[in-house]
């Protein structure tokens, strides 16, 4: 008896595979039984073929269960797919999504389909030399585009100002957080002022956030030099640094040491689609994100609860719905208080 | 020298009918605990536990289905595993830990470079791309039961179709999905 040895015997293989899955799918689910084991080891001795299919049929489950929120995020983007991707606004009928262990697992398309409370600006356009503000309010995003075609999406409660010199394109980041795209241009380089630094890009994308005297650079493509605004200055102290890709730089005051991390792009880059990734930070820090990006304000009642570390994504649709979400995963609840929400240890 | 045989792990395969079945089938067992916990690693652990029960046995005792007494004892540890296991498991593959090190002096935080990050991208969007070619309701199966971690019996409920349905879906699934993901 040969069938199911010959490799190349197509029908044999695709049996296996049919098969494995069949395995997987009724030992992956309900109330494990010893029931089937002798059966199993049975089929996975009965022919090579059988083990190489259950073995590759596992190993992929595996990885779908490893990248099950991206996955997610891919096919809900991929489902409200037709429209621009870059526009946070005008998109049709909130959908639903599901509560519960994988919330925070939702990504950009969820994000996107939940119908983000954001104003988007039409495009302005900068003419040279000449200096332009642009700030944003709770809730509020907006995209400029620069005469040089280089972009830059400011976060809610941002100002910064714009000024194209003939030798220097400049921008001054006051306070908030914005994300740039530059174009490269050698002859004139594109200078940010953030945190008492200077973020000079050589034709990248990058990241800054300059909030309440903290400031942080992250890099998603090329490189970024940040060097101190006035030399020798309290500010100075520390060297200049040179940042490539996926490398962040974050200082907590002016005149702390800067510490140098590596990150995932990607998830600084997130605020954009309105989804917000933390890593052990201080629930306080995340609400008063938070009360950016909705005008319904979240206030805390315990200071001792505003220091419970979340990581986690949270999908911007509407402050009640976060909460809500948030109350699963930590020992809080929420009552209504004459600015929006008030939380209480459970 | 004259080792004395004392303890389990000076056991000789030959004196423990349960411990030879053990040895020969260790592999088949890793992967039917696999299958449900979706992990090789935790498998692998289990299958170590097994192997201290099983070497625990006192030699001579008489083992008369020693196979299907192993897939009873790993199933016996798979249930109590996910018993205690399931309140703190929930896919916590998705909260990595940071790792510390320091570059140039300075503390660094790792995790995944960008260009590793671009080629998980590169994955999630084939992963997806087969999930989304799958025919509409074997998809809507394998995605509320494998991907949002609904049971079998939820996906069942939520779909209005029976369990095993699900199960036969799910299994057409996988099937569908090796196949366009051979690489």
């Amino acid at each position: 008896m040969t069938e199911g040895l010959n490799p190349d015997d197509a029908p044999a293989a695709d049996r296996a595979m049919a098969e494995a899955g069949a395995w997987l799918s009724r030992l992956g689910a309900g109330e494990p039984s010893a029931e089937y084991g002798l059966v199993f080891d049975a089929w996975l001795a009965a022919s090579p073929d059988n083990r190489a299919a259950y073995g590759r049929a596992l190993a992929l489950l595996q990885d779908f269960d490893a990248r099950a929120g991206d996955v997610l995020a891919r096919l809900d983007a991929r489902a409200a797919a037709p429209a621009p991707r870059r526009t946070l606004s005008g998109r049709p009928a909130p959908r639903r999504r599901r509560v519960g262990a994988g919330w925070w697992a939702a990504g950009f398309g969820a994000a996107l389909a939940a119908g983000l409370a954001v104003v988007v600006m039409p495009p302005a356009i900068i003419h040279p030399a000449s200096a332009q503000a642009y700030a944003t309010a709770k809730g509020q995003h907006q995209r400029v585009t620069l005469a040089d075609g280089s972009l830059i999406d400011l976060d809610a409660e941002t100002q910064l100002r714009v000024r194209f010199q003939g030798s220097e394109r400049r921008v001054a980041l006051v306070e908030g957080q914005a994300i740039f795209d530059v174009v490269h241009d050698a002859s004139r380089p594109f200078v940010v002022e953030a945190g008492g630094r200077l973020v000079r890009d050589v034709g990248t994308q990058f990241d800054v956030r300059a909030r309440g005297g903290q400031l942080t650079v992250t890099v998603a493509r090329g490189r970024v030099e940040v060097t101190p605004q006035a030399p020798g200055s309290a500010a100075a102290q520390g060297q200049d640094v040179l940042l490539g890709p996926g490398q962040r730089f974050e200082l907590d005051a002016p005149t702390a040491a800067p510490q140098l991390s590596a990150v995932d792009p990607q998830e600084t880059f997130s605020w954009r689609s309105g989804r917000l990734v933390y890593r052990a930070r201080p629930l306080g820090e995340v609400v008063a994100d938070l009360n950016r990006q909705f005008v319904e304000q979240i206030t805390i009642a315990d200071p001792e609860l505003a220091k419970l570390p979340i990581t986690g994504v949270i999908v911007l649709d509407n402050p009640r719905a976060v909460m809500s979400r948030l109350s699963l995963l930590l020992p809080i609840r929420t009552v209504p208080s004459d600015k929006g929400l008030m939380l209480l240890r459970k | 020298m004259a080792l004395a045989s004392s303890g389990p792990s000076q056991q000789r395969a030959g004196d423990n009918p349960l411990l030879a079945a053990f040895l020969e089938k260790r592999e088949n067992l890793v992967l039917f605990l696999a299958a449900r916990l979706r992990s090789m690693a935790t498998a692998e652990d289990l299958a170590q536990d097994l192997y201290l029960k099983v070497a625990a046995v006192q030699p001579g005792a008489e083992v008369r289905a020693p196979v299907a007494l192993l897939y009873r004892m790993a199933t016996n540890l798979l249930v109590d595993h996910l018993r205690s296991g399931q309140r703190g498991a929930r896919r916590d593959a998705q909260w990595r830990l940071d790792t510390r090190a320091t570059i140039g002096g300075l503390d660094v935080v790792s995790e995944p470079a960008a260009d590793e990050a671009l080629i998980a991208q590169e994955r999630v969007r084939q992963l997806a791309e087969a999930v989304a070619a799958l025919p509409p309701q074997m998809g809507r199966a394998f995605r509320l039961h494998k991907l949002e971690g609904m049971s079998q019996a939820q996906t069942a409920q939520a779909m209005g179709v029976s369990q095993k349905m699900i199960e036969q879906h799910v299994a057409a699934a996988i099937r569908r999905l090796a196949e366009r993901l051979r690489a």
